[in-house]
């Protein structure tokens, strides 16, 4: 199979990050930014690295848009650029285009020129910091569909030393648990102890709890809700 | 013998130090945490019994807690392979 094929225009840190975590994960990426010192910075862990305007069409032309997978469009600050280097990408035919977003206006905007998909890092990360300050037994929540989420939470206390059929918590709170982690102590060959992770996948009505695990359900939001409170 | 006492104290710090690995290990966390605070009181400057106390409240899902003493361990010893790589993974590094 070979390699998914990315351009990320622009070197901020969201872009330059981006990038990183993409070539560590062996995708192949080439990268655009006007500032030679971001270019040069990226150019350590990259191969494709261009110094140039991304709005001049012949520079976009060159690179060969047909061939790369996802173009992400994530420059901070210049709105007008961030808009025309959108039209310009899918005029020019690149398959998916994610564009970071500025402010509402500009994720409007972006969408209605071409973007598939418009991400909002600070407003997404601020989302997640009220909800882990607010209710901070729930460790990740995704939203599935607008009615059911996939959380992770911690087993409330009430659960230790419960088997699943005897917590009854799709009888009791309508929720499916999918899967246990727990962080399970070890001692390493230098006689160190440590932690190892354990996932339990479909755990069985007879699986036990025990404190400090972590517990992946499927359910409404209410439920979720009630679960962590009750 | 000065130099004596030192020497007992030292072995009975890695004493309780074990015995409240072997606690940790058994899943006895309450135990493993008296053990550890006892070797603290007899050796309060060990950089391993703040990282082992971190991994407690760490399996725990005490993230606050295991964070501090993570963080007292590293004080002590900023070198501390394991306690880096558990605070770090903590605070989203």
């Amino acid at each position: 199979m070979s390699k998914r094929q990315f351009l990320i225009i622009g070197l901020g840190t969201f872009g330059i990050n981006l990038a990183r975590y993409l070539s560590e994960k062996n995708a192949e990426v080439t990268a655009i930014d006007r500032d030679e010192q971001r270019t040069q910075e990226a150019s350590s862990f990259l191969q494709n690295v261009i110094t140039g305007d991304a709005t001049d069409e012949k520079m976009l032309r060159s690179i060969g848009l047909s061939d790369i997978d996802v173009a992400v469009v994530s420059l901070s600050k210049n709105l007008e650029s961030s808009i025309l280097i959108t039209l310009l990408l899918r005029e020019l035919g690149a398959k998916k285009i994610i564009v970071k977003s500025i402010n509402q206006m500009h994720a409007r905007i972006a969408t209605r020129v071409g973007a598939d998909r418009v991400i909002y890092p600070e407003v997404e990360m601020a989302k997640k910091l009220a909800e882990s300050l607010v209710s901070p037994n729930i460790l990740e929540e995704i939203e599935l569909s607008p009615d059911y989420n996939l959380v992770e939470i911690v087993v409330p206390k009430k659960f230790w030393n419960k088997t699943l059929r005897q917590a009854n918590i799709r009888g009791v709170y309508n929720l499916n648990v999918i899967a246990i982690k727990r962080k399970v102590p070890i001692l390493n060959d230098a006689g160190e102890s440590d932690i190892k992770e354990e996932i339990n996948i479909a755990p069985l009505a007879e699986d036990e709890f025990a404190e400090g695990d972590i517990i992946v359900v499927i359910g409404k939001e209410p439920d979720i809700e009630k679960l962590n409170t009750d | 013998m000065k130099k004596e006492n030192r020497s007992q104290e030292v072995t009975e710090d890695q004493e309780l130090v074990e015995m409240g690995k072997f606690y940790f290990v058994n899943g006895k966390y309450d135990e493993a945490v008296e053990e550890f605070k006892k070797a603290l009181k007899v050796n309060p400057g060990s950089p391993e019994i703040f990282y082992n106390l971190g991994l407690v409240y760490e399996s725990r899902n005490k993230p606050e807690e295991a964070i501090k003493m993570y963080k007292k361990a590293l004080a002590i010893d900023p070198k501390y392979k394991l306690a880096k790589q558990h605070y770090e993974k903590l605070i989203g590094l």
